[in-house]
């Protein structure tokens, strides 16, 4: 366990392989990081170098065949799937290269649907989607359904969704990938004010070498391993 | 309010369920009525199969048409079980909805013909009983296909969320 309070999730010799068309691929290869909260990190790397599997595992979505990981305290590296929830909905917040808002839903109620099974009531967690969707500036596109919005639009309602909750940690997996680069940094800087303001941990993953400058760590990986932390 | 806004496949299987609610009641009414018509146990058997048979049907098209948005769901926090009962909602609700088609329509039809003919007694077209019946049968239908869409979910990993669509 960390001894360091500041700490917030440490990676302890982490592995992750894959077997693909009988082949094994070795996804994760001893990986051991320290992230602070409050810290901006970008995982960096090219294609397949497995940042997004350390983004995963970092998370709890995917599970490491060995090693540890310590979310604010605890190891997640064998918890069982309803604990891991509880664990991503009280203090992670995601955000997806491709959005995934429930097409069938208002950005409002996209936004507000992390919230639904929780014992709030419905005007409080009204209430939290509107401040959420006032924080990303999106508060007048709030009955609009995810295909009336635009790309930009949609990745901000994304951003309103993961921090509703008011997250310990915000993992982002490519935010900008499928963004022009007006709104790739009106979405960069959203998660800069909210690193900012909320204290929030960032942790995003990305191939654009463009965004470095938000980071205050940068974090490259290749062939599965961490080549360089600056 | 979810299942209402996947307006096409709500009103396909609405609109079946209602059929086959009638179907079924019908067929009671029949064997009920004439207990030896082999005709309408043929008919009353061949109800509950393609039942069962939509039933399955409908949950497993439900969990594989929003897998992405369980396995989103699952990423953002919510447990299987919320999950689950969310799925249930779905098929439970269209279930209702049909049910209650066929009340309304059945008792439409009752009216009519009083209004017609206010001397003779109106014969209902189905009694309470058999669409009462089919409602008891239609609801285990239904805890089969939830628990179906059960399994299903469990095997939805929140992986497929990080995916890249098309990919």
């Amino acid at each position: 366990m960390p001894v360091d309070k500041d700490t917030m999730i440490e990676a302890i010799d982490v592995n992750k392989e894959y077997r693909r068309s009988g082949a094994i691929i070795r996804a994760l290869a001893d990986i051991n990081l320290t992230i602070k909260s409050g810290e901006f990190i970008l995982v960096q790397g090219p294609t397949g170098c497995g940042k997004s599997t350390l983004l995963n595992v970092l998370s709890g979505i995917d599970l490491p065949d060995s090693g540890k990981i310590i979310f604010d305290g605890e190891n997640i590296a064998r918890a069982q799937e309803a604990r891991l929830s509880k664990l991503r909905r009280q203090k992670i917040g995601f955000v997806f290269q491709d959005f995934n808002l429930i097409p069938t839903l208002t950005a409002m109620e996209n936004v507000a649907a992390l919230l639904w099974p929780t014992v709030l009531r419905e005007k409080e967690i009204e209430n939290r989607a509107i401040a959420a969707l006032r924080d990303v500036n999106l508060l007048e596109r709030k009955d609009h359904y995810p295909v009336e919005l635009s790309g930009g639009e949609k990745q901000r309602c994304g951003l309103a969704r993961a921090i509703i909750h008011r997250p310990r940690v915000i993992l982002a997996d490519e935010p900008t990938g499928n963004l022009d680069p007006e709104s790739e940094k009106q979405v960069m800087d959203l998660l800069k004010q909210i690193n900012k303001d909320m204290e929030t941990t960032i942790i995003v993953v990305t191939h654009r070498g463009s965004l470095a400058s938000y980071a205050n760590k940068i974090v490259k990986m290749d062939k599965g391993a961490i080549i360089n932390i600056q | 309010m979810m299942v209402l806004r996947e307006k096409k496949q709500f009103t396909v299987f609405c609109l079946m369920y209602t059929i086959l609610i009638f179907w079924t009641s019908y067929s009671i009414e029949l064997v009920i009525k004439t207990p030896g018509l082999g005709l309408a146990s043929t008919s009353f058997f061949m109800a509950l199969a393609i039942g069962i048979f939509l039933s399955l049907l409908y949950s497993w098209i439900i969990v594989r048409r929003n897998s992405r948005t369980i396995a989103t769901l699952k990423c953002i926090g919510w447990t299987n079980k919320d999950i689950n009962s969310l799925i249930s909602g779905f098929i439970l609700f269209t279930t209702f909805v049909g049910f209650f088609i066929v009340i309304e329509v059945l008792f439409h039809y009752a009216a009519f013909f009083a209004y017609i003919d206010p001397t003779t007694p109106t014969v209902p077209l189905v009694s309470l009983l058999p669409v009462f019946v089919t409602f008891i049968i239609f609801l285990f239908f239904q805890l089969s296909a939830i628990l179906l869409a059960n399994r299903k979910i469990l095997r939805v990993r929140p992986i497929i969320a990080l995916k890249r669509v098309g990919v």
